[in-house]
């Protein structure tokens, strides 16, 4: 299937907002980011209406979008509806930061809202599992989608961290990072497998097409090296006793921007590994 | 009553009648198809090589994933007949049903910006008739009728030619319902 990159904008942004807000919720835990936590939760909540925005740009005929609350069955009313619960949380917990709300009070408001936040970043992976997609049919796959949503709001989350020069949450949002990235690492071998698995195998879905066929440049440069080894270097040097030699600033909005484009490369392979059972019509 | 195609590959000369058509009868316009005739091979080794024409087109699904994922009820299926449908005035142009479709035949009209597929032509069917398709097919292998009533046309056809000999598209759970029949003397059916 060609990539439709309105949805890839739109699953990106949702993850990005949905991870950053999980990752604010995460200070509010830990106590520490107190400064971060306003900034990241505006720009949590303005990737939410971006990704909104993208995901309407897909549609041919957006104003019979009402048609879909006839049906809360279907994926995009799920969507539809985490998207708004996870948006108005978040505009929740920013009216009690700003009237100056209780520590437990924000703290139970917030894991509140990461309930659909954390669902969210899981749907918009899960509405494209389905047996006509033989490469999609995993549950790897949305798990995928929570594994970029993680390491995006965790970079996100360390570029308001290093505007604070809040150096202890900084190193610890690297290390919450670092994990998020050694998962994400291990579903995308596991994702492989299950390519070199699937029933109905056909080379246009295959693991070697994406290692080593014409989708290797966007695993490899975009996925691998974007996605993987420069966040991973980056939170590394956050982490280390050298950190002070750099700007952690710089280190996090490039991390944040290698990310970014590691979740796009991932979301483009996707597509471009997405083949029906048949594809008779040359879709 | 569940109707819906039975095609007979023995018989199907790949002439592209039922393409053309269902193009002239429904509007389909170009570069755009709703039926499309494929050639499965040619497979084999020289003198032993064999071919057959293999017409694709909505394969009516009993469970069908298009009319599951469908966010506004566009997709659905005719209570009277079975037939899998879309009601454009409903289309969000999401093409979800594109995505869930396992045979790759919806297509997304870029002028209405909805999602089209074949109809089986109910507005013949209604009065009477047949599917353009079948009804000009050159070699009378399309045969269009209830499946359910041992007496139609597609019933007796799959019972004549045998179970052996009657084959299906792959199915991941969603059941199609057209049939297709090719004897081995002809070719094997070959389903990747």
């Amino acid at each position: 299937m060609s990539t439709q990159w309105a949805l890839v904008f739109f699953t990106l942004f949702a993850g990005l907002g949905a991870g950053l807000f999980v990752a604010v919720t995460a200070t509010e835990w830990l106590g520490d980011a107190k400064g971060a936590r306003l900034p990241a939760a505006v720009v949590a909540l303005v990737a939410l209406i971006v990704g909104g925005i993208s995901s309407v740009l897909h549609l041919g005929h957006p104003g019979r979008i009402f048609g879909a609350l006839g049906h809360p069955g279907s994926g995009i009313f799920l969507e539809m509806l985490l998207i708004g619960l996870t948006g108005l949380g978040i505009i929740v917990y920013m009216v009690m930061l700003w009237r100056g709300a209780s520590d437990s009070s924000r703290r139970a408001e917030a894991t509140v809202t990461s309930v659909p936040a954390v669902i969210l970043s899981f749907a918009v992976g899960n509405s494209y599992v389905m047996a006509s997609r033989p490469a999609w049919h995993t549950i790897v796959l949305p798990l995928l989608y929570m594994a970029t949503a993680a390491v995006m709001g965790c970079f996100a989350l360390s570029v308001f961290t290093s505007l604070r020069s809040d150096a202890v949450a900084t190193k610890r949002t690297a290390l919450a990072t670092l994990i998020a990235l050694g998962i994400q690492v291990i579903l995308i071998i596991i994702y492989l497998a299950h390519l070199a698995s699937a029933p109905y195998a056909d080379p246009s879905r295959s693991a070697g097409r994406v290692l080593s066929g014409s989708l290797a440049a966007l695993f490899w440069a975009g996925l691998v090296l974007c996605g993987l080894l420069i966040p991973a270097g980056l939170a590394l040097v956050m982490r280390s006793k050298k950190a002070a030699k750099f700007s952690p600033l710089a280190g996090a909005a490039v991390g944040l921007v290698a990310v970014l484009g590691g979740g796009v490369a991932f979301r483009a392979l996707m597509y471009g590994v997405g083949s029906a059972v048949k594809n008779y019509f040359g879709i | 009553m569940h109707n819906c195609l039975v095609i007979d590959l023995d018989r199907c000369s790949g002439c592209h009648s039922c393409e053309v058509h269902c193009k002239m009868e429904n509007g389909v316009g170009l570069g755009v198809y709703w039926n499309r005739v494929l050639l499965v091979g040619p497979t084999g080794t020289f003198p032993n090589i064999e071919q057959y024409a293999l017409p694709a087109q909505c394969q009516q699904c009993k469970d069908a994933p298009c009319v599951n994922v469908c966010p506004t009820g566009a997709s659905y299926r005719d209570k009277n007949t079975n037939i899998v449908l879309i009601n454009k005035e409903k289309c969000l142009g999401c093409r979800y049903c594109m995505m869930a479709c396992p045979y790759g035949v919806r297509w997304f009209n870029q002028d209405e910006k909805v999602v089209e597929k074949c109809t089986l032509c109910p507005q013949l069917t209604s009065a009477g008739e047949k599917p353009a398709c079948v009804h000009n097919c050159s070699t009378a292998a399309r045969l269009y009728g209830d499946m359910d009533d041992p007496n139609s046309d597609v019933s007796k056809a799959i019972a004549a030619a045998g179970a052996e000999n009657v084959h299906a598209l792959p199915d991941v759970g969603n059941h199609p319902s057209t049939r297709y029949i090719l004897h081995k003397k002809v070719a094997t059916w070959r389903e990747s």
